[in-house]
């Protein structure tokens, strides 16, 4: 399998591996994939309340080095933007980051999701608090 | 004349290897079992969760094939990139299928996806069987670490329990 210099990297070295608590009000946790499809993805983001802004993201996942490396991208991405841009950021974006192949562009849509399903996760925990 | 062209340096090297064989084999078989053992011995006494696919004993002297639960066969071989192994995961399958092999063996698809299958030779040595029993164990824990199902079954999860979001 031919992988790019920038997969291997983020498969060397992760960026934001790790797990903030889930009942942290200010945490939004998306986990995405199923084990059966042998992708599994938890992204989390941080944001702070006042400015709408991630101020921090972590993640763990399951899957190829592709899908690490997807979603470690994802995590550097999302980091200092606020949630409408999170949710702007395209699978597309992380394929040509990557130079993922075609056999391997379903990584990069299960992250998107996994941002998705974060910034859906933050919004629920602040119904009612304004969006 | 000949009604066909017969594949003659195969048909002289497959005799030649049928003498060999039966000159070598009954000993070698013992050497690269032993060596097999010491590799899943070794895998499992490091290791939690790993599970031997297929039957221990109805088995090829040199053959292992291992899931190591919770990780990703082919995150696992890019740990180990300088080794030739396989796995049983859809992500190394050109089909993005899990083995069907695996499937008939009545491994479940999780575990296949975390499947990797070792083929000691009659070359192999021990202290190759070492160097990779310990690579392994390595890439193994580090991304377990990264693992959120790892993470999920040290909290005490049951997996089969969850109900998986397959989209956003």
């Amino acid at each position: 399998m031919a992988y790019s210099d920038k997969v291997i990297d983020h498969y060397n070295n992760p960026r934001n591996v790790g797990a903030f608590p889930k009942e942290d009000p200010n945490v939004g946790t998306g986990l995405v994939g199923a084990p059966e499809c042998g992708d599994v993805m938890k992204l989390q983001i941080r944001v702070n309340e006042e400015s709408g802004v991630i101020e921090e993201a972590k993640f763990k996942t399951f899957g190829c080095g592709s899908a690490i490396a997807s979603s470690s991208l994802a995590t550097e991405w999302v980091k200092g933007k606020t949630l409408t841009e999170a949710l702007a950021i395209k699978n597309t974006d992380i394929v040509k980051e990557l130079s993922l192949p075609p056999v391997k562009i379903h990584c990069s849509v299960l992250a998107e999701d996994a941002i998705k399903a974060a910034v859906t996760d933050w919004k629920k925990k602040h119904d009612g608090n304004g969006k | 004349m000949r009604s066909g062209t017969l594949n003659v340096p195969g048909i002289v090297g497959f005799g030649k290897a049928a003498q060999i064989a039966r000159e070598e084999l009954a000993k070698e078989s013992v050497e690269m079992f032993r060596l097999r053992e010491k590799l899943r011995n070794t895998l499992e006494r490091e290791l939690d969760e790993v599970y031997i696919n297929g039957d221990l004993e109805k088995r090829l002297p040199g053959n292992l094939n291992m899931s190591f639960a919770y990780v990703e066969g082919e995150s696992l071989l890019m740990g180990i990139n300088d080794v030739a192994v396989s796995s049983g995961s859809a992500c190394t399958s050109a089909s993005l299928e899990p083995s069907y092999v695996l499937k008939a063996l009545g491994v479940g698809e999780d575990l296949a996806h975390t499947s990797i299958r070792f083929g000691i030779g009659r070359f192999n040595t021990e202290e190759e069987v070492d160097y990779v029993a310990n690579r392994v164990i390595e890439v193994v824990r580090r991304l377990r670490e990264l693992s959120p199902l790892y993470e999920m079954a040290q909290e005490g999860i049951d997996l089969k329990s969850v109900h998986w979001a397959t989209e956003g």
